[in-house]
């Protein structure tokens, strides 16, 4: 099978928050740089001369002020699509974010459900210089009231945005930065997923799951068809860092099982320990071995010299199928 | 011309208007002692007395009228109370049934914020969206001088400037954020820094319910005119701790506690007001009557 070519990302993504805009008068869109510019990433590329600078809103260099603003802008009626610049730059917004737009329902007494999504370019994307290639996914996933989305594709992302700005609750979307311009992906099984909120399977297979999730879904699905068919992988894209759809997960191990986990985001307390330990306790007995989680060290993200040594690569992918399958 | 002159908003508000701020500071008062009361019985895991601060929330309140949407703090209890949230409503956070015991939207009195001064930023988000929208934009914002600190205030600060938001921030500084004195908390007064962000600003007492009035009418007339921010600071006296929980007698002198009851504004505006004539004994009997209603309502459902 050769490499489908598809629209990019970014093109993908861009086409998706103009439907946005086009189909629902209350939808905007607010982030540094996303208007006269069209973002750093250009995603937002056309959007201000299309819908207008009250639609789609240069927002100040300050985070809080975005999403802080955003809680307002959703009291009033309305459904803010935010982006934060680099993920690096989420924290100054994480107040906001954790104490205030994750808490409006429950504070209301569920008078009201408001929608804000918040949009992040995520992970490693070339030479960046400090906090340009973090992923923090795990961070707000383990806040309550904050649903995390980690697209790997177009499709994915169209699907979940449309599903965000309805929610009635923050949900946060983690863009990988490097696959905003790709035109080229492994191939993946056309199943669709179940729901928008749930995982999808990418490549059906016999020997072992391995769950994943965002850029490095890439990097899983190569290793799968390089090892296939001496090992049958089972590639399970999560899709959703919270919450986990720990279902489909452990129907896949009941078929194979055997699970790991593989993600851009640290080790240690990341989404693998939160899927490995549910696993665990909810299909201990499917399990012909331990849960492995190949994930980066507990530690900064270097010097763009040293990324290679920090980020997982296929190589490590297939070492580590191939270890729990031998 | 319909319009109040200067000398008109110099002269003060009629007799009407002069009692019914008494009134609103009355009731805020006799609510507040009960809550205190009612802490003290266990009935309420917590109360941020308001006592000190009655002049400067019925003053604004009452100039802003029932229409803008108010994004208070957590201490604003006289103006929940003005906007129709029952005291029942008003303690049931407190006493832990609930985030928000009263209908936002209803009173236009959204919930409370505990973490400080993170509903300034939507109080200007919620304005910016209901211009957006077409609808009435005038949103009310208060702050303590110890949420004034924080990062967010200096952003809302810009953003309502930049944006031209038709909010009012009103900031009752009642000299110390828990312990730290407002000395040793900012070198200028608020109103000087909202103007170094373009904010129109005033710093006036706030223990006179008149001046308060007087000044957030100005306030409003400017916001709906120019439809721009403005920022009034109203200098205040806290005659309770922080909250029940607060033990202000380790940090703050017996004389400096002593002074602020002696300034007592509802004391004093009752006081003028009899002098004045304005009101009288009867009066005062009634509203003593409508007071021990509330509590006694209060007592039965909490105590």
């Amino acid at each position: 099978m050769g490499a489908a070519r598809a629209a990019s990302l970014a093109e993908s993504i861009n086409t998706t928050l103009a439907d946005l805009l086009e189909q629902d008068p209350r939808v905007l869109l607010l982030g540094e740089d996303i208007g006269r510019l069209g973002g750093v990433f250009r995603v937002t590329r056309g959007l201000r001369d299309r819908f207008g600078p009250d639609r789609v809103r240069d927002a100040l260099l300050a985070e809080s002020t975005i999403v802080g603003q955003a809680v307002g802008l959703a009291l009033s009626g309305l459904v803010p699509v935010c982006e934060i610049q680099f993920d690096g730059f989420t924290y100054p917004a994480a107040n906001q974010l954790v104490t205030q737009a994750a808490r409006i329902g429950d504070r209301w007494g569920g008078r009201i459900r408001p929608s804000i999504v918040v949009r992040i370019p995520t992970g490693a994307g070339g030479r960046t210089v400090e906090h340009h290639s973090e992923a923090s996914e795990a961070l707000f996933a383990g806040c309550p009231g904050i649903s995390v989305a980690c697209p790997s594709t177009g499709e994915d992302a169209d699907q979940i945005l449309r599903y965000a700005v309805t929610a009635g609750a923050p949900v946060v979307v983690y863009e990988p930065i490097r696959l905003y311009w790709r035109r080229t992906s492994p191939p993946r099984d056309p199943e669709p997923a179940a729901s928008p909120t749930s995982a999808r399977i990418l490549r059906r297979g016999r020997d072992l799951t391995v769950a994943t999730y965002g850029a490095i879904t890439h990097e899983v699905l190569e290793a799968a068809h390089d090892l296939a068919p001496d090992v049958d992988a089972e590639v399970v894209d999560l899709r959703w860092a919270a919450p986990l759809d720990v279902d489909t997960v452990l129907r896949s191990v009941g078929r194979t099982g055997r699970l790991l986990v593989v993600h851009e985001g640290t080790k240690d307390y990341g989404v693998g320990a939160e899927l490995a330990a549910s696993i665990a306790d909810r299909g201990f007995d499917l399990l012909r071995g331990p849960v492995r989680r190949l994930a980066p060290a507990r530690r900064g993200f270097p010097p763009a010299d040293f990324a290679k040594d920090h980020l997982i690569g296929v190589q490590d992918i297939k070492d580590g199928m191939l270890e729990m399958t031998k | 011309m319909a319009m109040k002159s200067e000398s008109e908003h110099e002269a003060g508000p009629d007799d009407r208007t002069r009692r019914l701020l008494l009134r609103h500071m009355l009731v805020a008062r006799g609510v507040d002692e009960e809550a205190c009361q009612l802490q003290k019985q266990g009935a309420l895991d917590l109360w941020p007395s308001g006592q000190g601060q009655e002049a400067a929330q019925v003053g604004s309140a009452l100039a802003v009228g029932p229409d803008p949407t108010v994004f208070p703090s957590y201490r604003e209890h006289a103006v929940a109370l003005m906007r129709g949230v029952a005291p029942e409503e008003l303690f049931a956070q407190w006493a832990g049934r609930t985030y928000c015991g009263w209908d936002p939207r209803r009173a236009r009195f959204f919930p409370y914020t505990l973490v400080l001064a993170a509903q300034t930023l939507h109080a200007v988000g919620y304005s910016i969206g209901r211009r957006l929208q077409g609808l009435e934009d005038f949103v009310v914002v208060y702050i303590g001088d110890g949420a004034t600190s924080e990062g967010d205030m200096a952003e809302a600060m810009n953003l309502a400037a930049v944006e031209a938001a038709s909010v009012l921030f009103v900031c009752q500084n009642n000299g110390w954020a828990i312990s730290k004195p407002a000395a040793e908390q900012m070198r200028t007064t608020l109103a000087e820094r909202a103007r170094g962000f373009g904010i129109e600003a005033v710093a006036v007492p706030g223990q006179d319910p008149e001046i308060v009035f007087a000044a957030c009418s100005r306030a409003a007339a400017h916001i709906r005119g120019e439809r721009a921010p403005y920022l009034v600071e109203l200098q205040v006296g806290r005659i309770h701790g922080h909250s029940t929980a607060d033990a202000q007698e380790v940090y703050r002198s017996a004389e400096d506690i002593a002074a602020a009851r002696a300034a007592d504004p509802v004391a004093r505006y009752a006081g003028r007001l009899r002098e004045r004539g304005v009101v009288d004994a009867a009066w005062f009997d009634e509203v003593d009557a409508e007071v021990r209603e509330l509590c006694e309502r209060l007592a039965k459902e909490y105590a």
